[in-house]
């Protein structure tokens, strides 16, 4: 049982997609402006992260090593496609203000990463507990993020105005604000991570 | 690397390939129904937002400079008079892609509603487009239970009500809209553009101003064919 919490938890923070692996940046900057935007796009890649580890650990005996990549891509396109079909037709006010993002899963490193670093070597059990995992800390990164760059940069806290008639810091907003914020959260996540190891070592 | 492998790794490539097209296929077949029905309903719920109270009675799709132009006709009765209105289609290319909307227009120019089919700008920016505004805060929300918004048109295309297309559509910089800057927008025939994507608000007004010029073509070809 401590196992499986641990490969669920690992994703969150000891292999954090976005802060310690240093992959799916480009969708961490990008969509994380509003948090009902960064909790979707957490929700869709969470999905086809799951589903591509599962198939991708169910094939694994029989997929010749050579052409795993374009495998992997075929899986992934296809899973990406069904949520975008879906969101489409199910979630229409969601898909508008998402825009160009869905699709763009395809090319998230962290799927394909997952699926060749973890999901390949695996049992099917595990690698669900690894995307659910990676999903969640993805989902969390957009938020954390989305949260201090729409509060900033928009004045807005789920869409709705915090102080009415103060000018946003438009900048947050805008791709430096997400590298800053981005920066400053490594930041303090290294320091936290330096401190318990120092802990550790006195004890 | 053996004949074997090679076989091998068609064989799987070629499996996977096909599984994977059979069930988007599945998938697309189970939502191409809904996804046309809402497009359907959109068109005809945005028709009825830009042309108030006014009867469609017909759509026309004309070609002008070699491209479609589809519009529609309305009328309304009003005194016994009946007065004619216009919608169409404006399209214009923005920030990241097309800006695709939809204009009503009555018989002496002015725009009685302007609302935006589809549109991929940058979320946060550009996409603030169709942002509906909400004139309370986030503490009224949570504490002051004051029921639902009123408002349920975006902020920014509710600027364009009332502007005369016959004359060119001004950008001012003032910030996001709020009903205290609404005269001095429409003295001076202006919206005020988005922050931060002013190629976006650019492009809208572009469109209208020359979906306009066709719809002006387009009357007078119908003319003549009468």
């Amino acid at each position: 049982m401590n196992n499986y919490f641990k490969e669920i938890f690992k994703g969150v923070w000891e292999k954090n997609p976005t802060f310690v692996l240093g992959i799916g940046m480009c969708a961490t900057l990008a969509v994380s402006v509003s948090i009902s935007n960064a909790l979707w796009m957490g929700v869709a890649t969470t999905f086809v992260l799951i589903g591509s580890n599962i198939l991708v650990s169910a094939i694994r005996n029989i997929t010749p090593s050579h052409i795993r990549i374009p495998i992997f891509i075929i899986i992934i396109a296809a899973f990406t496609t069904i949520v975008d079909l879906a969101l489409k037709a199910y979630q229409p006010s969601v898909y508008k203000s998402l825009g160009i993002f869905i699709p763009l899963i395809v090319v998230n490193c962290i799927i394909l990463g997952r699926a060749e670093e973890f999901a390949a070597k695996n049992t099917i059990f595990n690698s669900i507990l690894d995307g659910l995992g990676m999903g969640l800390g993805f989902t969390l990164n957009l938020s954390v993020l989305s949260i201090i760059r729409e509060i900033t940069g928009a004045n807005k806290l789920l869409g709705y105005q915090l102080i009415p008639g103060m000018k946003p810091a438009l900048l947050m907003i805008l791709a430096p604000g997400a590298f800053f914020t981005l920066g400053l959260l490594l930041w303090g996540m290294n320091v936290i991570k330096a401190r318990t190891a120092r802990f550790k070592q006195t004890e | 690397m053996n004949t074997f492998q090679m076989i091998k790794a068609i064989l799987v490539l070629t499996i996977i390939g096909f599984i994977a097209a059979f069930s988007l296929s599945f998938m697309n077949k189970l939502t191409t129904e809904p996804i046309a029905k809402q497009n359907q309903e959109k068109k005809l719920l945005s028709l009825s937002l830009v042309l108030p109270s006014y009867t469609i009675q017909k759509e026309n799709t004309v070609t002008i400079d070699g491209q479609p132009f589809t519009y529609w006709e309305a009328s309304k009765e009003e005194n016994k008079v009946v007065k004619k209105a216009w919608a169409f289609i404006a399209e214009e290319k923005g920030y990241g892609g097309p800006v695709q909307s939809i204009v009503g227009i009555d018989d002496t120019g002015k725009i009685l509603g302007f609302t935006i089919l589809s549109q991929s700008e940058t979320p946060g920016l550009g996409a603030r487009c169709t942002e509906i505004a909400s004139n309370k805060t986030f503490f009224d929300h949570l504490f002051k239970n004051n029921g639902s918004d009123t408002e349920q048109i975006p902020w920014f295309q509710v600027q364009f009500i009332g502007l005369d297309i016959n004359k060119p559509i001004n950008i001012l910089k003032k910030g996001d809209w709020n009903s205290t800057i609404q005269n001095i927008l429409l003295q001076q025939n202006a919206v005020t553009a988005i922050t931060g994507a002013t190629i976006t608000t650019k492009a809208v007004t572009l469109s209208i101003e020359k979906g306009a010029q066709k719809l002006k073509k387009a009357l007078t070809l119908h003319e003549v064919k009468q």
